[in-house]
């Protein structure tokens, strides 16, 4: 059923799927895993570092990009199609502060993002964007956003999200794990989004990428040795967990 | 045709008659259907011990209780990284063929290089009757059939039993429910009804069918009452993966009772085998 409708973008199939639109959450998942956390006065994204050729210059693979001073986003699937989005909403923010003077909330920039990639699955002759994004960052009421779009154009608010590859797996941990104390401090926010990561990215600390945002600050990435030195606590703090879950069991 | 009369006359037919003067036409055409027909011949080439071996049996046939057959690039991997690490296995032969495909050599005689698409055969020293196929070329459809032929023609049936490792892409597996990214890769198995052995994962589903070399070796194992055993693998990528590979590694339980098998294999091995092209490939961040 599906060979037939699902060549064309702006064709319906009988049972009422968009099959173009379907394949491109697919192409999402072929990206390298990224989540998103909102604490209490700092948003997190974490994303898992691509393997880099070693010839090539590490700082132009990136997959966390500010939009706007108090804006930032991550992404996952079509490096290509990422950079069009990316510089689309880079222009619209800018466009925006200029013609209300005003710079854009969280959810107006979304919905531009959303809106551009919902264009593309109705008119004809353009696929649609192969990628999902977590846009996140702070209103100028001070509040903290995260918001989710996807291949689809639809966009919603989340505490927390993963998109990419095993986005399911972190999911799950973060529905398990993200509670009002887990996010209580920014530090903690922080550890959440590591531990979240070291579900599914397999070496460890030196393949994960962090950045945060906090309120009235501009973006700012992790350096490598901020990030061991907290997979490092996080260890020792698993460790210590394992030993008194080894006690108890004893006595 | 017979008159009333009783004469027989001769009545020329409209029916169009095999002319004698379209004859070269037809040689030609023999010649080309020929001329074909050898260029596309599988040709199995032992080496020198097994093909005296051959010689030597009264039935041209060598002893073979175990075949195990790799079709695909990560099956063979799995193989190479798995099983044909160790230094106890010997190259014994190869298949040369060509197609539109697979432009293998012409010249039978001359082994593949390693890493080219081709089909190997290798044989453990220890234990001589257990053999293995590496196949990543591509057999076309009309070859598919000389190729079992020859090779089981090789073979003493009685006793022998077969595996099959086959890679296929996902996007070909038909099934009612949804795919989640983290089922795939994922084993499904085939077996001839000869075969009595507990399959290690699940029957593969209707209307999922198999096509090319393991079904013409399976088949061949169904019809001749072979035990055989296939496992074809879905994954979503295309290249050699080491994710890919290590969805087999249920299938070394039963290697492990006929040849000794390397107790623990480091990633870095098995990453070797895989197409590094990750970080080549910026198709996807």
């Amino acid at each position: 059923m599906a060979a037939r409708y699902d060549r064309a973008i702006t064709v319906f199939s009988p049972d009422g799927h968009l099959f173009q639109v379907e394949y491109a959450q697919e192409a999402v998942k072929k990206g390298s895993t990224a989540v998103g956390i909102r604490g209490k006065d700092i948003v997190v994204l974490g994303v898992e570092k691509k393997s880099v050729a070693k010839l090539q210059e590490e700082r132009t693979v990136r997959k966390i990009c500010a939009l706007d001073d108090h804006v930032c986003m991550a992404f996952a699937g079509l490096t290509a199609d990422a950079r069009i989005v990316i510089n689309r909403a880079r222009v619209e923010c800018q466009s925006h502060r200029l013609t209300v003077e005003d710079p854009v909330t969280v959810e107006y920039i979304t919905r531009h993002i959303a809106t551009l990639k919902q264009r593309y699955t109705q008119s004809n002759g353009r696929r649609p964007f192969g990628i999902s994004a977590l846009i996140v960052g702070f209103d100028y009421d001070g509040t903290p956003r995260l918001y989710q779009t996807d291949p689809s154009g639809t966009y919603h608010a989340w505490k927390a999200n993963a998109i990419g590859r095993s986005a399911k797996t972190v999911r799950e941990f973060l529905e398990k794990n993200y509670t009002d104390e887990s996010i209580a401090t920014d530090n903690e926010a922080i550890k959440l989004a590591i531990k979240a990561l070291l579900e599914v990215v397999q070496s460890g600390g030196k393949n994960i990428e962090l950045a945060v945002i906090r309120r009235n600050q501009p973006l700012k990435l992790l350096e490598s040795k901020e990030i061991e030195t907290l997979v490092a606590e996080i260890e020792k703090e698993k460790e210590e967990e394992a030993e008194k879950k080894k006690q108890k069991k004893s006595t | 045709m017979a008159t009333f009369f009783g004469e027989v006359l001769s009545v020329y037919s409209r029916a169009v008659e095999e002319d004698d003067d379209d004859l070269d036409a037809e040689n030609e055409d023999e010649q080309i259907h020929r001329e074909i027909e050898e260029k596309r011949e599988v040709h199995i080439a032992w080496c020198t011990e097994v093909a005296q071996s051959l010689e030597g049996s009264g039935s041209n046939k060598l002893q073979c209780s175990d075949l195990i057959i790799a079709v695909g690039p990560n099956a063979a991997g799995f193989l190479s990284a798995y099983v044909l690490n160790t230094e106890s296995w010997d190259a014994v032969g190869h298949a040369s063929l060509w197609n539109e495909r697979s432009r293998g050599s012409s010249r039978q005689s001359i082994a593949p290089l390693p890493g080219e698409p081709a089909c190997l055969f290798y044989r453990h020293r220890d234990n001589p009757a257990v053999l293995v196929c590496q196949s990543t070329c591509y057999i076309a459809e009309d070859q598919l059939f000389q190729w079992t032929e020859k090779v089981f023609g090789c073979l003493q049936k009685r006793g022998l039993s077969v595996m099959v490792l086959s890679d296929s892409p996902v996007a070909e597996y038909k099934t009612p429910d949804y795919l989640y990214g983290s089922a795939v890769p994922f084993l499904r198995s085939l077996k001839s009804s000869a075969s009595k052995s507990q399959a290690l994962c699940p029957a593969l589903e209707q209307p999922n069918i198999l096509t090319g070399l393991p079904a013409a070796v399976l088949s061949h194992c169904q019809v001749h009452q072979i035990p055989a055993v296939l496992y074809q693998c879905y994954t979503d990528v295309i290249s050699p993966d080491s994710i890919t590979m290590e969805t087999y590694k249920p299938v070394l339980l039963c290697l492990s009772k006929l040849v000794k098998l390397e107790p623990c294999l480091s990633a870095d091995v098995l990453r070797k085998f895989a197409i590094i092209t990750e970080a080549q490939s910026n198709l996807y961040t």
